[in-house]
């Protein structure tokens, strides 16, 4: 299978909704605006649920909500990322391969991602992610050379700094959208801040 | 770095209110608990007579949550000054422990006080908690059972099996807690929407059935919930003729409280 790159963008979101709900389980989806073929992009993220993942209306609203998001702003849903509450098991659970199964059956390269919790403190300074990928019908883990992230120090620093700001607080997930749905689940207002702090040389994020 | 009293422009007693609010309601924005409780202690401690011993209690749980153990610390010592001789101090010792990993003396904390006193509810609910923190889910799960044998009323734990059962994938027995909550509470719109996903999630015709009515009721309890909304849109149009909750109908709720769907 080919190389997958994760953007600033993504993993900021992403690293942000596990800093928002720590004590709780929480997922989302991962998006790509790139033209498929080649290796797969990952340009954003939807930050799903914090509660009650196994269970299936709201899942499938979101997925149907996101779906139609996507084809309006030309975007595909290419992933699924889960962040466990109980930080010693990093594996992912029954619910998360039912998801991916299913964005699967839509994009043969679907990746799925979970972040690691013992792995999220200021020492560490890889990524905490272990991404899986399909393989004959079963989801296995991916050669992590495989996985890049561009510029990862920088991506690092723009993830710490705004967790330290405090704007983890301003993240809308899925889950805070039905308690005040006047909320964005697609967090413009954080994608611009995260522009923002990326450097003009970053290009691509 | 500003202070609490500065950045918001209050004086000490709207803090101490704004704690004891926090504590009615059982929120658990600790980061906030931490911040104002913090100052409030140490600045004006002196002025908040008897009600410090609650604060300090309220602030050292806010503490261990955001891994201020230093500050855990302080209050623990303040309480157990207080306090030599207290089970209620000796289950927040505990609870630091816990929050430390140490979870084998907890453990040790909380048999201690069930033997003094059996009934501690506290202290069992603290040992569950160890289970569930170290990822032991069926202990977990046969334990508050067993607990709910003795303490059939204790709402908090049945609300905490269903959740349990929920990440098994057990959705039959999650309904089961769910349907005592919903015949202690009858008018609790959150208890009926979440057995109505629990039933959706369970699938087959009667449960989807039973699906549709429990999302009508939590609106009916609360025609805001969202949740159930939508629910009940998804969910319009199947079942059988006679019960057919029509689109239309759903979409002319929908625009009746000018929710558009974006």
């Amino acid at each position: 299978m080919g190389e997958v790159e994760l953007s600033c963008r993504a993993y900021v979101k992403m690293y942000l909704h596990a800093c928002l709900f720590p004590r709780c389980s929480i997922n989302g989806l991962l998006l790509s605006s790139s033209s498929a073929g080649g290796a797969v992009c990952v340009t954003d993220c939807v930050p799903l649920l914090h509660s009650h993942l196994p269970l299936a209306p709201i899942t499938q609203l979101a997925l149907t909500q996101v779906d139609v998001w996507c084809s309006q702003t030309q975007q595909r849903i290419v992933g699924y990322y889960q962040a466990n509450a109980c930080v010693s098991d990093s594996s992912p659970t029954p619910c998360a391969l039912k998801i991916a199964d299913k964005i699967a059956e839509q994009f043969d390269s679907a990746v799925l991602l979970m972040l690691d919790g013992s792995k999220m403190s200021p020492d560490y300074r890889v990524p905490p992610i272990v991404m899986y990928e399909r393989k004959d019908s079963r989801w296995t883990l991916k050669d992590k050379h495989m996985i890049m992230l561009r510029q990862w120090e920088e991506t690092r620093a723009i993830a710490g700094q705004m967790m330290e700001s405090g704007d983890h607080m301003q993240l809308v997930d899925f889950d805070t959208h039905l308690d005040d749905i006047t909320k964005d689940w697609t967090n413009q207002k954080l994608n611009t801040k995260i522009a923002e702090l990326a450097s003009p040389a970053n290009g691509n994020i | 770095m500003a202070s609490v009293s500065e950045m918001y422009d209050v004086g000490w007693e709207e803090m101490r209110d704004k704690l004891r609010k926090w504590r009615e309601d059982n929120f658990r924005n600790s980061e906030q608990i931490v911040d104002v409780g913090e100052e409030l202690i140490s600045e004006h401690g002196s002025k908040l007579g008897d009600d410090i011993w609650i604060i300090y209690e309220q602030v050292m749980i806010a503490a261990l949550d955001c891994s201020r153990d230093d500050l855990a610390l302080t209050c623990l010592q303040e309480l157990r000054k207080q306090f030599p001789d207290s089970h209620r101090v000796k289950r927040l010792s505990g609870m630091r422990l816990e929050a430390l990993e140490r979870y084998d003396e907890a453990n040790k904390h909380y048999d201690a006080i069930l033997q003094e006193d059996p009934t501690n509810t506290a202290a069992r609910k603290r040992k569950i908690s160890i289970l569930k923190a170290q990822g032991k889910s069926t202990e977990a799960i046969r334990e508050l059972n067993e607990y709910l044998e003795q303490f059939v009323g204790d709402q908090e734990a049945w609300h905490e099996l269903s959740e349990l059962y929920i990440n098994e994938h057990d959705y039959g027995k999650a309904a089961f807690c769910l349907e005592e909550l919903m015949m202690t509470n009858p008018h609790n719109h959150l208890y009926c929407e979440q057995y109505a996903e629990v039933k959706y999630t369970q699938g087959g015709l009667e449960n989807l059935e039973l699906s549709r009515k429990y999302f009508a009721q939590a609106l009916r309890l609360n025609n805001r919930n969202m949740r159930a909304l939508f629910g009940l849109y998804m969910l319009a149009g199947r079942g059988t003729k006679e019960n057919k909750c029509s689109v239309k109908a759903v979409e002319e709720m929908l625009e009746s409280m000018q929710i558009t769907m974006s």
